[in-house]
């Protein structure tokens, strides 16, 4: 068996990039699985309920867990690796330095606003998944997205979540290899909506906060 | 004479280090009557002249065609790569686009990977040792075939001309937040293969290139693209995207 394929994905800067764009692409799609589960506490309280029961009755669900788990390790130690080593061969001691317009507020910001979904993602998923589900799922979301200091932390990772997809997506492609005169505008402009779309996660606890979620009922059956 | 072609004088802070092993420190000099038309190597040059005549050591700045074409000069200037015009090096940098009382700050490439040699000159011979690991074809040509024997589509051509056009200075390196040398790497991999005559040896070329940029202790890329817009020769990122699949089929698909 020739495993060299494999130590050159992990040795190499291309092959470590590879990886970050690969489990980026994937925690993409479930960050957008995610964000399209959690609209449905918009059809009200029995529709919200019976969905999140068919997910969580899903077969091997331990399996999935920890199988996203791995893909959210893999892209953190990655990153920290790979940001550990670029601090290390980063020019420095310039007596002045300005940069020329390739940089974006997203793409300077990704370390920063890697840690903020970090350490909201932890936040979340201790209130959330480690938590006593016996009042029901509607009600332990919603009491929790009436709390706010909640949902200053879960607006927090959603702006978080703009700034890194608004890099973040377009970069995926330009690292799997994926850039053509025709149609990598159509691949920055959808990586602006995919990110922009990230402010739906704090559109919704906000109308619970405010009391708006009445507004929606029934307007989605 | 107009008032704009009037001789002026500035203050230059620039970079003084004697050896590499010297921590080195920024001096100032004051030069006087610039002239516009006068590039900014040619503004050196006399402030170097002056110094000699006052006994002090010049500072040392590498330079060669002073055409833009060589890739020999790079600076940094007021904190921007090749100075503050787009697309152009260091020489091609003219003093009508400084005034009277300016004060400008010098400072030579600083990568991990580029050791200050002296003053204003550094060691970029990290990027030979990427090329010798593969930026060439290696294929016996024999004599002259015919014309037209080996069929090459137009763009193609155009296009690795394009990435031909790289004069590896490296200042797609010193631009890059990382200090990466990607665009380069990916200009000298790009160029060849696009065209038949580099396909022979592609894949070893992507992977052993990689590697030796690798090696070389340059950063890794964050697609951030400050490279490109300080390239002189616009060499475009799409190569970098090239280079990746180049490196993702050579890995993956290939046999070796």
């Amino acid at each position: 068996m020739n495993l060299v394929f494999l130590r050159r994905i992990i040795t190499t800067s291309i092959g470590r990039k590879l990886i970050m764009a690969v489990t980026g692409l994937l925690l993409v799609g479930f960050v957008s699985f995610h964000l399209m589960s959690n609209l449905v506490l918009l059809n009200g309280q029995e529709a919200y309920n019976t969905y999140v029961e068919h997910l969580t009755g899903v077969p091997f669900l331990l399996f999935i867990e920890i199988g996203l788990l791995s893909l959210f390790l893999i892209h953190i130690i990655m990153g920290a690796y790979v940001r550990w080593e670029d601090f290390r061969n980063s020019p420095k001691n310039y007596e002045k330095r300005n940069w020329q317009g390739g940089r974006t507020i997203g793409s300077a910001t990704m370390l920063y606003t890697a840690a903020t979904i970090l350490i909201f993602a932890a936040y979340h998923v201790f209130t959330f998944r480690f938590s006593d589900h016996s009042v029901g799922f509607y009600e332990m979301v919603t009491t929790a997205f009436r709390d706010p200091v909640y949902v200053t932390i879960y607006v927090m990772g959603a702006l978080a979540m703009i700034l890194h997809l608004s890099h973040g997506v377009q970069s995926i492609f330009q690292t799997l290899g994926i850039n053509h005169l025709k149609y990598t505008p159509f691949i920055k402009l959808g990586g602006w909506i995919i990110a922009l779309a990230m402010a739906a996660f704090a559109m919704l606890p906000l109308i619970f906060l405010f009391e708006f979620e009445c507004c929606f009922m029934g307007m989605f059956h | 004479m107009s008032e704009t072609m009037k001789n002026f004088s500035i203050t230059i802070n620039v970079w003084r280090q004697n050896s590499p092993s010297d921590t080195g420190r920024m001096i100032s000099y004051p030069v006087t009557n610039v002239s516009p038309a006068m590039s900014f190597l040619e503004m050196l040059d006399v402030l170097n002249e002056e110094l000699i005549k006052k006994g002090e050591s010049p500072i040392v700045v590498e330079s060669d065609c002073r055409e833009g074409i060589c890739g020999c000069c790079g600076l940094v200037i007021d904190g921007n790569t090749h100075g503050p015009d787009k697309n152009s090096t260091v020489c091609q940098l003219h003093m009508r686009r400084f005034k009277n009382g300016d004060i400008i700050t010098v400072e030579p490439w600083r990568v991990k990977s580029f050791p200050i040699i002296k003053d204003l000159a550094v060691d970029r011979s990290a990027m030979e040792k990427i090329m010798q690991a593969g930026g060439y074809i290696s294929v016996n040509t024999g004599a002259c075939p015919d014309a037209n024997a080996i069929l090459v589509n137009r763009d193609d051509a155009e296009e690795s001309m394009d990435a031909a056009a790289c004069i590896g200075c490296g200042a797609c390196v010193t631009a890059c937040p990382n200090g990466a040398a990607m665009l380069f790497t990916a200009a000298k991999i790009s160029q060849l293969a696009l065209l038949p005559q580099g396909h022979t040896e592609r894949w070893e070329r992507a992977v052993n290139m990689v590697e030796a940029m690798d090696k070389e202790g340059f950063g890794n890329c964050t697609n951030e693209y400050e490279c490109e817009a300080v390239c002189p020769k616009e060499i475009n990122v799409s190569n970098i995207a090239r280079m990746n699949r180049e490196f993702l089929i050579a890995n993956f698909l290939s046999k070796k």
